[in-house]
């Protein structure tokens, strides 16, 4: 049995959020996802929080475990015999329990235009195949495993201290989309990544990539993007749009 | 009818990845005083023999080498974060692979040096 501490919030009943103890039995496979569905099924069924692959792969079910961002079904509970603190995702509206605002997050990966743009008409996209080497598809790949978790954001100070920053994973993709060889849409993406929302507002903690379960390393791609959103301003300068 | 918890100022202080983070960022602290002794030095040189010669004796006071030791250790740590991040940030692709980091990292240590070595020859004289 492990002493489960999950944090409650039942706006409902009440208005400020609380903490609830709950012993779980678990074995060495007994992941935290488990553990809550188990306190869902056997003993409160009034908790609410967000699963649905419990393999690493949609992005759901992020919590904080002690105080670290970490996916539900990637941790277990045998790594946490001491005892175990489950809240929200940190830095985001909390709605119910361990439900949080995802709004502020999707905003952000939405505005850095996440999606191929290129110039070409409809005719031809329809007749080419947009063939790409390894090394074209090496320059990218890593960042293009994002699963959209928002773990991320839970581990950024920044984020916490100025929601309006656009973050890890929308600058990653950003980034991403920037070093595709098939899209042309680094201009149009260019002008938001420059502004003071952009990577400049990332002072390098770091601990985004730590936490990333995907090993995606976000905080390279904010980073990188500096250096891209640097070359940008100059070669604007040059041009006398500046 | 969402409650959103706010950071406090002692966010950092939660856990060993931001403490990390906030030590790096302090060394700035120590080289702030030195780069401050440094200018001071500049303007004694600059007001004649005597100033100089005080800021001299200043310079070797047990605190103020102290405070400018713990500043070369600062920096030095600082320039162990900067080269571990230094190849995240800017990787040097040769086709499809990238040069492995540790390669880049030891590359900066070998300037560093060298940057040091050269340093000591130029002032070897007058140390
Ligand atoms: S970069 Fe990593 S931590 Fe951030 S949303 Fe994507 S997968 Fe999750
Ligand atoms: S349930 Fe899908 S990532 Fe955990």
């Amino acid at each position: 049995m492990i002493n489960v501490k999950v944090a409650r919030y039942l706006p409902e009943q009440s208005a400020a959020p609380f903490v609830q103890e709950f012993k779980v039995p678990y074995d060495a496979s007994t992941s935290v996802l488990d553990a809550l569905n188990y306190i869902k099924e056997e003993l409160d069924p009034s908790l609410s929080f967000r699963w649905s692959c419990r393999m690493a792969i949609c992005g759901s079910c992020g919590v904080m475990a002690n105080g670290i961002p970490k996916l539900g079904c990637k941790v277990f509970l045998r790594d946490y015999e001491q005892g175990l603190l489950l809240e929200p995702l940190a830095h985001l509206p909390v709605e119910r329990d361990l439900i949080v605002d995802m709004d502020a997050f999707l905003k952000h990966l939405e505005a850095v235009k996440p999606y191929l743009i290129n110039n070409e008409t409809t005719a031809v996209k329809s007749a080419t195949t947009h063939q790409q080497t390894p090394a074209q598809l090496g320059k990218y790949k890593q960042f293009a495993n994002c699963i959209n978790c928002g773990l991320c954001y839970s581990a950024c100070p920044q984020f916490g201290l100025n929601p309006e920053f656009l973050g890890p994973a929308a600058i990653t993709l950003a980034h991403r989309y920037n070093l595709d060889s098939r899209d042309q849409g680094k201009a149009a993406r260019m002008p938001l990544l420059n502004t003071a929302e952009g990577p400049w507002a990332c002072t390098f903690v770091g601990f985004c990539s730590d936490v990333c379960p995907q090993q995606v390393d976000p905080a390279a791609a904010v980073n990188q993007s500096k250096v891209e959103s640097a070359k940008d301003m100059l070669i604007q300068l040059f041009k006398g749009k500046l | 009818m969402s409650y959103k918890p706010v950071l406090t100022r002692t966010w950092w202080l939660k856990h060993r990845a931001f403490k990390a983070y906030m030590l790096r960022e302090a060394t700035v602290l120590p080289l702030l005083f030195f780069l401050l002794t440094l200018c001071c030095g500049i303007y004694a040189l600059w007001q004649g023999p005597s100033q100089w010669q005080a800021w001299q004796i200043t310079m070797k006071h047990p605190a103020v080498l102290a405070i400018n030791s713990l500043a070369l250790v600062a920096s030095l740590y600082h320039a162990w974060t900067f080269f571990q991040l230094f190849p995240r940030v800017m990787p040097i692709r040769l086709g499809s692979k990238t040069l492995p980091a540790q390669v880049l990292i030891a590359g900066q240590w070998a300037g560093l040096v060298a940057v040091f070595v050269l340093f000591t020859w130029l002032f070897r004289g007058s140390l």
